[in-house]
């Protein structure tokens, strides 16, 4: 019995054009047996950040409360928001400290980076449970659905998406790929970060 | 018995009726002593400079550094104790790097102020200790404020400058950059400001063996965004560098 | 001197084992249209992280109607190749004619479940014309589990490949227009990209995908080249032009 599979889950991040997307599946269980079918795995950090964590449920919790401890932390004390890039070095470090005794979590950063300019840039990462740190220009994956999902997104994603273009291709990657995965699944919901707004969408899903 | 202290003076966790702490007011008095240092908030930048008196012609005194390089976007110079301050840049370096470590960037000026801060008002505050010997001038350039110049006293207490001058002739060097200062003056004219300004009380002559000068610059937009997308393997562009005695040479023959 | 017996293989009870299986990486996928199948695999063969060459088909035509891929131990899936091909031609000896597709299948499953306590290490995907002239896919367990399908894939990269088919072949989680329903099949063009989207997708994502590409269509008795013109690199491989036609389709796939 792998850890990594004993609550089931998958989450996923995409850029697109001038905006990111996160999604996750809700599906929450023991094993073979679901437990909750509304467990989300996606969270805001600040209005430009969210954060996505698969793997060990009490983790999942656990390490959501850690990171708003030491993002509120960061905001008091330098008086601004936290940057993306910031912000995984963060989740990295955050991991690392954990390098013999892990957390059982692999996350997914997605959010919007400010330019000298004032404009915004897409930005995603992803990391494994210790925290190497892996920035795709693409797609990021994580979680019992992720070669599934790896396989789908290669497909249908491409580049410079606007905003309802890049839901509906996660949307349809994270659907199609947690229908073949007995561990994911139960609905799923997914936030569009534009730098105007965020997009949240709870999506009807097959519950079996 | 020490002289106007009274009991007061040695302990010094122990306030004085009249509510202060004569260690750190003696602190403070070594930094007077100390020599002059200044820093210059400039449109386009931020000069720190200060006067290296060597108490013997035989002392190798390009050994001898008072401005230092804390991290690629903060340098500090002091007025006081030399060895006070070699600890200080020590403990500000190992912060900076800490917090390079967890957030993949350097600290803003701002919080590396405070951390230097936090570190000199414990020494007020912790048992067999004495406060720091030195003022400190903090100059340096982040993505969020830009270039800022701070200041910070043994009490731990640290203010933001335009421009600001401690240690022996502080008093009439601030005067004289009271009447010097503008808003938009430019790094350059900014230098200069600085060696006029250290020249007043100079004793003796002012060379490249003599004065030191650190200068913060402003990147352009494209070099931050560039920075930002750099990959792990590429090194930050330093924004705050030493001058070398050549342009500091130069600056003197202007 | 006297030969000292090694004590330890006296004393202590030895066992040794011979694996008789291994595997060689690849993935293979079929399609079936109204009037037509693909057949597609990729051409590596590996075993652990080594190549062993980057050309071992893996898609063979049994008949002019009837084509097999096989997937998993490439020595099992050969073998099986050849045993289903010798029963194949007994059958024409017998009956003057080739064995229908149903009938294959049904003879595969027949094989595979014959090594039940042995198996042919393999999982089959066999694809061709139905004798009411449909495309048909057939995918099969290593023991003879079989049902028909419109669509499967098998291999390193199933798991890579069968949702993206799910969502492109089956319009899975897609909704139809307002008084428009989905599709039973696809056009040929549409399912040749389709293919050939997978595979560079599993080539980009799985180590063991990868080198060439080889697809096999198979095109219903009567029915016109349509969709063919456009592909380029196309060999015809059935010998009558009047009956089923038969077609493979080579491309590169990346080497790295």
């Amino acid at each position: 019995m792998s850890i990594m599979e004993y609550n089931g889950g998958s989450v996923i991040a995409m850029v697109g054009k001038n905006c990111v997307a996160v999604a996750s599946d809700l599906r929450l269980g023991n094993q073979a047996l679901t437990v909750a079918t509304n467990f989300e795995k996606v969270f805001p950090i600040t209005d430009r950040i969210y954060l996505g964590m698969s793997g060990l449920a009490t983790d999942v919790t656990t390490l959501r409360e850690t990171f708003r401890y030491r993002v509120n932390m960061y905001t008091i004390k330098e008086e601004r928001d936290i940057e993306p890039e910031a912000f995984a070095h963060l989740v990295s470090s955050t991991l690392y400290e954990r390098r013999f005794g892990p957390f059982f979590i692999e996350p997914v950063i997605a959010g919007l980076s400010k330019t000298s300019s004032g404009a915004f840039r897409p930005y995603i990462a992803g990391a494994d449970l210790i925290g190497c740190l892996n920035f795709a220009k693409d797609f990021v994956v994580a979680g019992t659905a992720s070669e599934k999902m790896f396989g789908v997104a290669e497909g249908l994603w491409e580049p410079d998406l606007e905003p309802e273009d890049l839901f509906e291709t996660i949307s349809q990657t994270l659907l199609n790929s947690v229908d073949r995965d007995a561990y994911s699944g139960w609905g799923a919901i997914v936030h569009v970060i534009t730098p105007e707004q965020v997009i949240t969408r709870t999506l009807k899903a097959r519950m079996d | 018995m020490a002289t106007d202290g009274g009991a007061y003076s040695y302990s010094l966790t122990v306030f004085s009726p009249s509510g202060k702490l004569v260690q750190i007011e003696h602190a403070l008095a070594a930094v007077s002593q100390g020599t002059t240092s200044l820093g210059i908030k400039a449109s386009n930048g931020i000069v720190i400079a200060t006067e290296k008196k060597s108490s013997s012609i035989l002392i190798d005194d390009s050994m001898i550094d008072k401005v230092s390089v804390i991290c690629p976007n903060i340098g500090i110079v002091y007025s006081g104790m030399g060895p006070d301050f070699r600890v200080l840049v020590a403990k500000a370096r190992k912060s900076a790097q800490a917090y390079w470590k967890m957030y993949g960037e350097y600290p803003p000026t701002k919080v590396l102020t405070q951390e230097i801060a936090t570190v000199m008002q414990q020494a007020t505050q912790s048992g067999g200790v004495r406060p720091y010997g030195v003022s400190l001038l903090v100059a340096g350039w982040d993505d969020n404020r830009g270039p800022s110049l701070y200041q910070v006293d043994p009490s731990g207490s640290y203010w933001a400058w335009k421009a600001s001058a401690i240690g022996k002739n502080m008093i009439n060097a601030k005067t004289f950059l009271e009447k010097r200062y503008n808003d938009d003056i430019s790094l350059e004219d900014a230098i200069h400001t600085a060696l006029l300004t250290l020249k007043e009380g100079f004793e003796g002559q002012m060379t490249e063996k003599t004065i030191e000068i650190g200068v913060v610059t402003v990147p352009s937009p494209a070099e931050i965004d560039a920075e930002k997308t750099a990959g792990p393997n590429v090194r930050p562009k330093p924004t705050f560098r030493k001058l070398s005695e050549e342009e500091v040479r130069d600056y003197l023959a202007l | 001197m006297v030969a000292v017996p090694d004590m330890d293989s006296l004393v202590n009870p030895q066992q040794r084992q011979f694996n008789p299986y291994t595997e060689n990486g690849g993935t293979i996928l079929a399609i079936a249209g109204a009037d037509f199948t693909v057949i597609a695999g990729d051409t590596r063969q590996s075993e652990g992280y080594s190549i062993q060459t980057r050309y071992a088909p893996k898609v063979f035509r049994l008949t002019d109607k009837a084509v097999l891929a096989v997937n998993g131990f490439a020595a099992d899936g050969n073998m099986f190749v050849k045993k289903v091909k010798q029963r194949l031609e007994w059958y024409r000896h017998a009956h003057a004619k080739d064995m229908p597709l149903r009938a294959i299948a049904r003879l595969i499953q027949t094989m595979l479940y014959a090594r039940r306590f042995f198996p042919f290490y393999v999982y089959n995907i066999l694809g061709g014309i139905e004798d009411d002239g449909t495309g048909a896919v057939y995918s099969f367990d290593p023991v003879g589990s079989y049902e028909r399908e419109t669509c499967r894939a098998a291999g390193a990269a199933q798991s890579l490949v069968q949702p993206f088919l799910d969502n492109q072949i089956y319009f899975k989680n897609q909704l139809a227009a307002p008084g428009m329903s989905h599709p039973t099949h696809l056009p040929l063009p549409d399912v040749l990209s389709i293919v050939i989207d997978s595979f560079t997708s599993a080539t980009e994502r799985h180590i063991e995908v990868g080198d060439g590409l080889e697809m096999y269509v198979v095109l219903a008795k009567g029915r016109g080249l349509g969709g063919m013109e456009a592909i380029g690199g196309v060999q015809e491989l059935s010998e009558r032009t009047e009956g089923e036609r038969l077609f493979v389709v080579r491309r590169e796939l990346k080497k790295d």
